[in-house]
């Protein structure tokens, strides 16, 4: 027998296909490379310690002497229900929450409408005007709105004075009066999500309203009827922000109490709980776990969330 | 395609070895890293100076290669060097750091004992007060560097305008207030303090009609304190007794703290809470010129600058006849990780020695060595000629109010903090109405709840 030699293939089409997947190989290489940088990042910088800290969270460790770190079993989460700190920072969390989602969440859609409205004459302006506070570094804001609200000297007061109100509320000194203090400050934040909402409102179809003033709708009618469920994934995206937004209140309280959370604790939030334990005390393994905590309850809440908008949520290009 | 991928990693790698073989000869020396921001030096002025010390340093021998790590903030630090102890790679020295800094990183010190005396170091140069500030049941913790006795800053102007004499330039020497001669007490601070209270209609407390909501001037302040250096006014007590296993709040904190409370929501010559962060008294209480008196550490003049009245010091008040003064107190310190502890305390009497009286200037701290404080009050008659009473600052130290206010006691921090939120509470609105025995009762038991945490764990 003779063996015969396999002819290298002259086929055009089997070249091309080599030459393709050649293409290919090199494109995905380089794919890589350009993505390398961020996975690296995300490996080092946020995957690996989250990791890290749901072991840390069966552990004692503390940072200082990392050498000593044992393993405590679920000791941290029994300490977790059993912290009075703990459970009142969350209620102080929860009880801000309640109070400031609906503002955050019908606020910007009220702007945004008013913006949209074709009655209102310098939009521009006060678009940027409503989207401006926006800009304020965090904690410089932080600085401004606590004189603003100063009990004594704010200019808050001083106008509440001069309307007549002869002892106006302590703002930030009030256990009461420091939560609406705080959402009023939210107020400034809302520049992005009114934005936001007022993109897509401007993208509602105009023969909608059209249609509907035929049909005898007025203004109201076509605000619930067309307005709201057109923009509702957007009141959705918005939603699911503000709620995990929430559940990381810090940066606010803790400037503006000087890490106390006073008066009485009512400005203590969960995380300035998490950040002491951490941090301040170096309870590494406890912090750790509050951060599982709070991460856990997030997930819920936005299942929750995703679960229910079905029912409310229109998406009109379908989901 | 794939050697320009190659090419490319080669060119990062040889990019990233740059730094280390530029710095291949230093390696060949110990290196000893200085850690900065536990608490001053991180001003421009400061960082200038430190880098400065370090460069004299390095030039003048070939044995160690001292390398300055300055925090980005004195608010960052805390996490920095915690994640550096977590990370293995601790400093060899940690300074300038005060005992609250210091106790936030409690068992990380090296007892320089064995150092003292390996090195013949002479402690005899150092007020021996001052040095015993340092020994604990561990050994030597620090050698004095600076020192900062409190002291009253009074506003001469507001005292003139009242008509009522300075308070007095020295121990022991009474006050005159409304032709009576008296003990120069904490009673006596209080009664001159609400005459220097002062209304919209510049009524004073003792006046009827006098509107606790429209205050214009205050009597007196304890500015930017620590509740614990707050208490210590009326004598210093350790927060736990080992020998007993409790926390105690003696008698006299807790009279301490009525003093406090009468002064600030029934007298009303302490700015509470809300007055403090009005304009009125920005940017700080006593440099706002609205304030007469403050009981403050003497590292205050670093931030008096925007005082335009004429201002001097006087003696910190006595309490049943003793005097007690909070004496804030900074130095370096060598971390028990550090991998080159002898070379870390060559570094240490350098920063100690030769490179202080320059450190101290930029810190503000007032020298520990007797030698090198004439010189420090020299220059701070130059900034500020108001002030005739600088002798005090020496004699405030032997009054030093024992324990101190930050000394240590078990699961510090979380202490402190309870401490903190107390504060927070007497002067915030809540302070107010709060029902003062049962709170102080509350913190005593917190706070023996809080060492229990870890004592016998």
């Amino acid at each position: 027998m003779t063996s015969v030699p396999t002819p290298i293939s002259t086929n055009p089409i089997a070249l091309r296909t080599r030459r393709q997947a050649s293409i290919y190989e090199q494109q995905r290489r380089w794919g890589w490379i350009f993505l390398s940088p961020w996975l690296i990042g995300f490996f080092a910088f946020t995957f690996i310690p989250i990791v890290a800290s749901l072991i840390f969270s069966f552990t004692d460790f503390t940072l200082t002497r990392p050498d000593r770190i044992s393993f405590v079993g679920l000791n941290n989460w029994l300490k977790l229900f059993n912290d009075p700190l703990a459970l009142n920072a969350l209620r102080v969390t929860i009880g801000f929450a309640l109070l400031s989602l609906p503002v955050a969440i019908a606020l910007p859609v009220l702007l945004a409408a008013l913006l949209n409205s074709k009655y209102l004459l310098g939009k521009p302006f006060f678009r940027l005007l409503f989207y401006l506070p926006y800009m304020v570094p965090a904690i410089s804001g932080i600085f401004i709105w606590q004189a603003f609200l100063n009990g004594q000297t704010g200019w808050l007061n001083r106008l509440l004075r001069l309307m007549g109100i002869s002892e106006p509320p302590n703002w930030l000194g009030n256990e009461f009066w420091i939560g609406p203090a705080m959402v009023l400050m939210g107020v400034w934040g809302v520049g992005n999500a009114m934005l936001i909402t007022l993109a897509t409102l401007q993208g509602v179809p105009q023969e909608l309203y059209d249609a509907a003033k035929v049909d005898g709708a007025d203004a109201v009618k076509a605000f619930f009827k067309i307005t709201l469920p057109m923009i509702s994934p957007v009141i959705f995206y918005n939603l699911i922000l503000s709620v995990i937004g929430l559940l990381q209140y810090f940066v606010v309280p803790y400037v503006l109490t000087r890490g106390t959370g006073n008066p009485n604790g009512a400005a203590y939030f969960f995380n300035m709980h998490l950040y002491r334990t951490a941090f301040l005390f170096q309870d590494m393994g406890y912090g750790a776990t509050m951060a599982w905590f709070i991460f856990l309850i997030a997930i819920v809440l936005t299942i929750i969330l995703f679960a229910t908008s079905r029912r409310w949520v229109y998406y009109a290009g379908g989901e | 395609m794939s050697r320009k991928v190659l090419f490319i990693l080669f060119l990062a790698a040889a990019i990233a070895l740059m730094p280390t073989l530029s710095n291949a000869q230093a390696q060949s020396r110990t290196v000893v890293t200085w850690f900065v921001g536990l608490g001053t030096g991180a001003q421009p002025a400061q960082i200038e100076a430190q880098n400065r010390a370090v460069e004299k340093f390095n030039a003048s021998q070939n044995e160690i290669e001292l390398k300055i790590n300055i925090a980005a903030s004195f608010e960052a630090a805390y996490d920095a060097l915690a994640t550096l102890f977590a990370a293995g790679d601790a400093p060899d020295i940690i300074g300038p750091v005060g005992f609250l800094g210091a106790n936030s990183f409690a068992d990380a010190w090296l007892d320089l004992q064995p150092f003292v005396e390996k090195y013949n170091y002479d402690l005899s140069q150092f007020p021996e007060s001052l040095v015993n500030l340092y020994r604990t049941e561990e050994g030597l913790m620090g050698i004095p560097f600076a020192v900062f006795p409190s002291l009253i800053f009074y506003n001469k102007d507001l005292f003139d305008e009242a008509e009522l004499p300075y308070p007095p330039s020295d121990f022991n020497q009474p006050y005159v207030l409304n032709g009576e001669e008296r003990e120069w007490n904490w009673d006596t601070l209080a009664d001159l303090a609400v005459e220097l209270t002062v209304d919209a209609n510049g009524l004073t407390p003792n006046d009827p009609g006098f509107d606790p909501n429209q205050i214009r001037q205050f009597g007196f302040i304890q500015q930017w304190a620590l509740l614990r250096a707050e208490l210590n006014t009326f004598g210093g007590h350790p927060v736990y007794d080992p020998e007993l296993g409790k926390v105690v709040l003696p008698d006299y904190w807790r009279e301490q703290l009525r003093w406090t409370y009468n002064g600030l929501w029934k007298r009303h010559f302490i700015p509470n809470a809300t007055y403090e962060g009005s304009e009125l008294l920005q940017p700080s209480a006593f440099a706002s010129g609205n304030v007469a008196m403050a009981r403050v550490p003497l590292w205050y003049t670093c931030c008096i600058g925007d005082l335009k009245s004429n201002w001097d010091l006087a003696v910190v008040p006595s309490y049943k006849g003793q005097y007690h003064v909070p004496t804030d107190a900074d130095t370096f310190r060598i971390t028990k990780a550090s991998k080159n502890p002898d070379a870390a305390f060559k570094v240490l009497t350098y920063l100690l020695g030769e490179a202080a009286p320059e450190l101290l200037l930029v810190y503000g701290g007032y020298p520990a060595r007797p030698d090198l404080q004439e010189a420090a009050t020299k220059l701070r008659q130059e900034s500020f000629p108001s002030v005739t009473n600088w002798d005090i600052v020496p004699k405030s130290l032997a009054y030093a109010a024992a324990p101190h206010h930050e000394a240590f006691f078990p699961n510090f921090s979380k202490g402190m903090q309870r401490f903190a939120d107390f504060r927070s509470q007497l002067y915030g609105d809540t302070g107010k109405d709060m029902d003062l025995e049962a709170e102080i009762n509350k913190l005593e038991a917190d706070l023996q709840a809080i060492v229990a945490e870890v004592v016998g764990r």
